[in-house]
């Protein structure tokens, strides 16, 4: 392990720093090889900070301006530490029109976060997201990777109880 | 596999139109799950594992399982589709596990189509 | 061996587990131990039954009875009824299916029958995951002739021929754009596949590539060949991870078989493909953006040109096709451009996907020929919209589209048609919307999505959306000023023309699109602050009380309820409104269609809570009110409308009376309404308490007869006219002066004047009745005819969910044995001796949409059938009576014989010193309408007079302060709305008595507490 890595122990595992390592190895050299190396980097270590950028942008032989800036400008990626679920609530249309307003408004107030932000105890993270293509069964509400369809705002407690 | 020619291409078409008819003997059902996001959103995977637990349960050989896309129809989601060697397909709206059992042994076992679970027969028509 | 009296099985089957048989057990055996039956009674368990999906089951032996969905909570019931009593319990019992319902076949259902499969042929039929079922269904011949017997010339000029158009959005003719990339110079060109499904709405894209991924690879390895490429990459979203997942296997599997990679099908011919996952930016599905990300860069357009097809990915000449377009490719390859070519418009060639969603019965994917009807996708396909709702309209194209209203539900959907009414075709998101939908909060979420996915790079659209959301937000929070929408087109206008990309060009026209279709809507949000959807909540405080047409305070009066405050709550409804014990049996309700509980199980029953006070508690005192004003006011009608106004008048120290020319007060509430709705008793009540403030009512006083206009003139300085709809249209067929044919309202206004003759026969309708008509009249004479003893039958033009009669009373008039024939219409009616003896009728079918969104009814030719009856009701509509005028006092009368108003205040006519309200203003309208027409007219009258003497505006004192209480569940389970108990149906069809019987008191104060309260402001 090298020096550079020092600061990401502060944050990060061995084990996750390896895995980075790994990643940005796979893609070095490849035209266009930004973007996997960010997806991938963040399903290693949940959240990108700026030591994670810095180390990506000596690795790919990048100036970190370029890298900060593709980090903020698509919305996937994430700069912050997140709760361990992630819940997302689709205010797409369709979804839109048939209530979803009212269930992210729900779940605002009994967890008292907005978009964006992670409850206290680290367990789950607000988000809206712009229609997942399950419009069929609006309004769709995701927790991690399970959709969640039909929701109303009575069954938010019921559905996020299952998650802990 | 090995690198496919044309004629491979004719081939396994007729091959595999033999086996998705179900008469080969050994097969006497075919049963669809129709796994889309949406369909897996509103509980396709539990209505599956329920049925390959049935399955297993009832030590039957003859039902063939296999999953699908999306039929279109999202509202009406989780679909199965439910064929009989020589009958109409059938397709049931809504399941969940219990209503898959109830399809497995009325329906698949015994022959009786669940009526009140049907969203219809047949095939859509490819023009 | 011992023996039982009963054994009970309990099904232990996992099904029944599942749903909860153990703790049923367990709670019975419980039971059995309290009732010391567990020596006479074996439990025992079973093994499945088959009946899963109604468990958990038991069967009770020796009877065999089998109970059902069976809870813990049922067992000392069962116990104490089955096996103490005796008594099977009902509620339980395991029902067979009624006689064998036939099942449809696929064809047979309009979802499916209209569609036309192209794109999805696979649907549902091959599992995606084995490249063999995709084979077996032609897969991979399409490319197999490409690449075997086709130039790239001739897959281009196949493609043109075809006329496939890009399925993205645009609508550029994929031929051509395969065209100038074929042209282009260079060794390296790119095949790309644009994945990036970002319209919300729209899921095609992901269905197809779910469903039937190697449809999209076929498509590409073809396109490849046409241009010369050897590499491709699918571009597609990071949230689709099945999608992703389904194409990671095909891609590995054609690689496998030889269908990708080198040498494809030993023909030499190489093409690679990779995907490539999307981060989450709107703006790549923008083709240069989305080049722009592949290279790993933030996903920014370029100006265009070059145009990709000359320097695309990586400055190399490349193509961007839409998977819809792709999954087409194959086939037309395989069946020829002709063949696609068969169906569709004349421009738009082949089918189309729509994603199917909002409010629409059916939601899910659909593919018609280009061209279909927007209403046949609605209502034929999508089934209609739910909960009997009305069609507002569809947004079509997300973001960058624009909706298609109601009246052009007969447009053929094509890119054409389509661009004309202001939308785009996009990639097929068709989002239906009902009434309950905002037209201006529509465009504000749509330029909320358009600002917040804006790029930044250029300056219009990074501004200009900012700006325009900024206004449509100040709109929708009742903050809009004169001016807003001019400035909105303004705006628009320049984004349009001065943006970089697609994005920033087609983002304002959401706002151009309502702004076209809802001007109106947007205007009253800036002058009125009316939001009639009851969506902008920043504007009021309860979605109920903002669609009462004379806002009543409703959440107040049901939160009275349940404090059991039931005299204070009676103050609350008189606030408001003059007749409330009459809009509690009679009142449409508006504010029941927008309340929020609605959207959880049922709305609250409002109108019946409103009755239960008025039943239940004592009637406040009413004392005369002080004249303090010199003004007298005459008003003409003691409708619901004169007598609003003539006690708001009276109430601000006005000498008011009340012109009327028939023998009883209440215009259309005595005349029209049977008293099996709304009982004498209760109407005059409430009468006499306008009377008590000093409200003259002169009967049987006709104006223009018993009292000269002149006079009226000379005596009164303000006239208010609320004369009312009393006339029925004619029906213009043949026979309709003989004998009993008789006019809805005139029938009825018979009845009630002559309710004696009647009753002892000396007036009669005879033996059959033929009632035509399908709205609230025809429905009240169809039932006073069958409480006189007549068989009757109602003939109605369209189909039963188009008649305008609530739903509640056609429910009634069926109960009561009144049979209605729809899709017929009267041809003539014969009679015998000047008597009627026949009527002859022919069936309608439907036709195209009008502009109420209900279907024409159209006469079938030679499908004329006669019905033997003694008399014939048409109630098919009803017109104001203007023959009482005066031509000298020179009031305008419109084309629909009622009064033009809207001079200077909104109810005064052209003559300031009239003032006109109610169904002579509006044609028949209800009761609510009515009331708010004579608040209106009061006020404007009263600021007439004001304004004439330079006095101030009237200030309404202060009423009395009533605190209400502000109790709020933290959980809510859902409960239906309570039902009214009511008369049996064989026993009210011979009575005149009331029909609804009332709430009891712990049935409102539950009813009250299903309330939301969204009043509340925490």
């Amino acid at each position: 392990m090298k020096a550079e890595d020092t600061e990401l122990l502060k944050e990060f595992s061995k084990e996750q720093v390896k895995k980075l390592n790994g990643i940005i190895e796979k893609f070095k050299g490849k035209p266009g090889g930004l973007i996997p190396v960010l997806e991938e980097a963040q399903v290693v270590l949940e959240y990108l900070p700026i030591s994670v950028q810095k180390k990506i942008a000596s690795g790919l032989n990048l100036p970190l301006s370029r890298v900060y800036g593709v980090v903020t400008f698509y919305s996937f990626f994430t700069m912050t530490p997140r709760g361990k679920h992630t819940v997302r609530v689709c205010l797409g249309t369709a979804c839109y029109v048939r209530g979803g307003k009212a269930i992210y408004e729900q779940i605002k107030k009994q967890f008292g976060i907005s978009e964006g932000e992670t409850t206290p105890d680290r367990m789950f993270t607000l988000e809206t997201v712009r229609c997942l293509g399950a419009c069929g069964l609006g309004p769709v509400v995701v927790v991690d990777e399970d959709v969640h369809g039909r929701v109303k705002p009575g069954k938010i407690k019921e559905i996020l109880s299952q998650y802990n | 596999m090995a690198k496919l020619t044309i004629d491979d291409l004719k081939k396994i078409k007729e091959k595999v139109h033999k086996e998705m008819s179900l008469r080969d003997g050994k097969r006497r059902v075919k049963i669809t799950v129709h796994m889309g996001t949406c369909g897996i959103a509103s509980g396709a995977k539990e209505v599956m594992n329920t049925l390959l637990q049935e399955i297993e349960a009832a030590k039957v050989n003859d039902v063939v399982v296999t999953t699908s896309g999306c039929m279109g129809l999202c509202s009406r989601e989780p679909l199965v589709t439910v064929e009989v060697l020589n009958q109409d397909p059938i397709k049931y709206e809504y399941m969940n596990p219990n209503k898959m059992r109830q399809v497995f042994k009325k329906h698949v076992l015994e022959g009786e189509i669940q009526t009140p679970f049907v969203l219809a027969k047949g095939s859509e028509i490819i023009k | 061996m011992k023996v039982f009296r009963s054994h009970l099985l309990i099904c232990g089957g996992t099904g029944c587990q599942a749903s909860g048989s153990p703790a049923v057990k367990e709670a019975l055996l419980e039971e059995l131990e309290k009732r010391k039956l567990t020596e006479e009674i074996k439990v025992v368990e079973t093994g499945c039954n088959g009946f899963c999906a109604l468990g958990p089951i038991m069967v009770a032996y020796p009877e065999g009875v089998i109970y059902i969905s069976l809870k813990a909570t049922d067992m000392p019931e069962l116990v104490e009824e089955h096996l103490i009593k005796g008594r099977i319990v009902k509620r339980l019992l395991y029902k067979e299916p009624g006689t064998e319902k036939a099942i449809p076949t696929m064809q047979e259902i309009p979802f499916f029958a209209h569609q036309e499969l192209r794109v999805l042929r696979n649907r549902g039929l091959i599992d995606p995951e084995k490249i063999e079922e995709y084979i077996a269904r032609d897969g991979y011949a399409g490319m197999a002739k490409a690449l075997t017997e086709m130039t790239p010339e001739q897959i281009v000029k196949e493609m043109l021929d075809s006329g496939l158009r890009g399925r993205g959005g645009a609508g550029f003719p994929t031929g051509l754009k395969w065209k100038f990339a074929a042209q282009s110079k260079g060794d390296v060109k790119y095949v790309l596949c644009n994945a990036d499904e970002g319209d919300p709405g729209a899921f095609m894209d992901r269905s197809v590539l779910e469903a039937d991924p190697h449809a999209v690879l076929e498509g590409m390895v073809i396109a490849a060949k046409a241009i010369g490429s050897s590499q491709g990459y699918i571009y597609c979203r990071a949230e689709y991870p099945l999608a992703i997942h389904r194409l990671n296997i095909a891609i590995a599997q054609a690689k496998e078989a030889g269908l990708l990679g080198k040498n494809i099908l030993g023909t030499g011919f190489d093409f690679d493909l990779e995907i490539y996952q999307g981060a989450g930016a709107f703006v790549c599905g923008e083709e240069t953006a989305l080049m722009t990300s592949i290279e790993g860069k933030r996903g920014m357009p370029r100006p265009r040109p070059p145009f990709p097809a000359v320097a695309g990915l990586w400055q190399k000449p490349s193509i961007l096709n839409n998977v819809e377009t792709l999954a087409n490719v194959g086939q037309i390859i395989l069946r020829g451009a002709s063949w696609y070519a068969s169906i569709g418009t004349e421009k738009s060639k082949g089918t189309k996907v729509f994603a199917l969603t909002g409010d629409v019965n059916n939601v899910g994917l659909v593919e018609v020929p280009l061209g279909t009807k927007l209403g046949t996708i609605v209502y034929d396909i999508g089934g209609g919209i739910p909960g009997g709702k009305k069609f507002k309209a569809a947004q079509l194209g997300g973001p960058s589209g624009g909706c298609i209203p109601i009246q052009h539900l007969n447009a053929p959907v094509d890119y054409e048609t389509v661009a004309e009414l202001g939308a785009i075709m996009g990639s097929g998101g068709l989002i239906v919307m009902n009434e309950d939908k905002c037209a201006v909060d529509m465009a504000r979420f749509f330029m909320d999505f358009c600002q917040d996915e804006s790029c930044g790079k250029c300056t219009p659209c990074r501004e200009g959306t900012k700006r325009m959301l900024e206004i449509l937000t100040n709109i929708t929070q009742g903050k809009g000023k004169e001016g807003d929408i001019e400035l909105l087109e303004e705006m628009a206008v320049v984004i349009k023309n001065a943006a970089l990309c697609g994005l920033g060009q087609t983002a304002p026209n959401p706002v151009l699109s309502t702004i076209r279709y809802f001007r109106k809507e947007y205007e009253e949000h800036i002058r009125d602050h009316k939001c009639r959807a009851a969506v902008c909540s920043a504007m009021f405080k309860s979605p109920c009380q903002h669609t009462c047409p004379i806002g009543m305070d409703i959440p107040s009066y049901i939160a009275l309820i349940r404090a059991e405050r039931f005299e204070d709550a009676y103050k609350i409804l008189l606030q408001t409104n003059p007749f409330p014990s009459v809009c509690g049996r009679v009142c449409d309700h508006k504010c029941q269609s927008k309340c929020r509980r609605g959207n959880m199980d049922e709305a609250i029953a409002i109108k019946f809570l409103k009755r239960f006070i008025t039943d239940n508690a004592v009637r406040p005192k009413v004392e005369a009110a002080p004249v303090t004003r010199k003004e007298k006011i005459a008003v003409i009608g003691a409708g619901p409308a004169g007598l609003t106004a003539a006690r708001d008048l009276a109430l601000r120290g006005y000498k008011v009376t009340v012109f009327e020319e028939l023998p009883k007060a209440g215009g259309m509430l005595y005349w029209g309404i049977p008293s099996y709705r709304l009982p004498r008793n209760i109407l005059d009540n409430e009468i006499d308490d306008i009377r008590k403030l000093g409200v003259e009512i002169k009967l049987k006083t006709r104006v223009g007869k018993d009292i000269t206009f002149a006079k009226l003139q000379k005596d009164f300085n303000y006239i208010y006219l609320a004369t009312g709809a009393h006339k029925s249209q004619k029906m213009g067929v043949e026979g309709e002066n003989l004998k009993n044919v008789f006019g809805g309202v005139e029938f009825l206004r018979d009845f009630n004047a002559n309710e004696g003759k009647w009753l002892k026969g000396e007036k009669t309708l005879g033996k059959k009745v033929a009632v035509i008509g399908g709205g609230n009249s025809a429905i009240d004479a169809a039932r006073v005819a069958t409480r006189l003893g007549a068989d009757v039958t109602i003939l109605y033009r369209r189909l039963r969910q188009d008649m305008p009669a609530a739903e509640e009373e056609i429910k009634a008039a069926e109960e009561e044995g009144i049979k209605i024939e729809l899709l017929a219409a009267p041809l003539k009616i014969k009679g015998t001796k000047g008597k009627v003896s026949s009527i002859t009728c022919q069936r309608m079918a439907l036709g195209d949409f009008d502009n109420s969104g209900r279907k024409k009814p159209v006469p079938v030719e030679g499908s004329a059938f006669t019905l033997n009856v003694d008399a014939v009701i048409a109630a098919i509509g009803q017109s104001p009576d203007m023959s009482f005028i005066d031509k000298k006092a020179g009031i305008e009368i419109n084309k629909w014989n009622c009064y033009n108003v809207g001079n200077v205040y909104k109810s005064c006519t052209n003559n300031p010193k009239f003032f006109a309200g109610g169904d002579a203003v509006t044609g028949p309208d209800t009761v609510i309408g009515a009331i708010a027409a004579g608040h209106q007219a009061a006020d404007d009258i009263d600021s007439a007079i004001r304004e004439a003497n330079g006095e101030r505006p009237y200030e309404k004192p202060e009423s009395e302060k009533i605190d209400i209480p502000l109790i709020i569940d933290e959980e809510t389970t859902e409960t239906p709305q309570m039902a009214m108990p009511e008369m049996s149906a064989s026993k009210r069809k011979k009575t005149f008595a009331e029909v609804e019987l009332g709430f009891k008191k712990a049935d409102a104060i539950k009813e009250a507490c299903r309330c939301l309260r969204c009043d509340a402001s925490i």
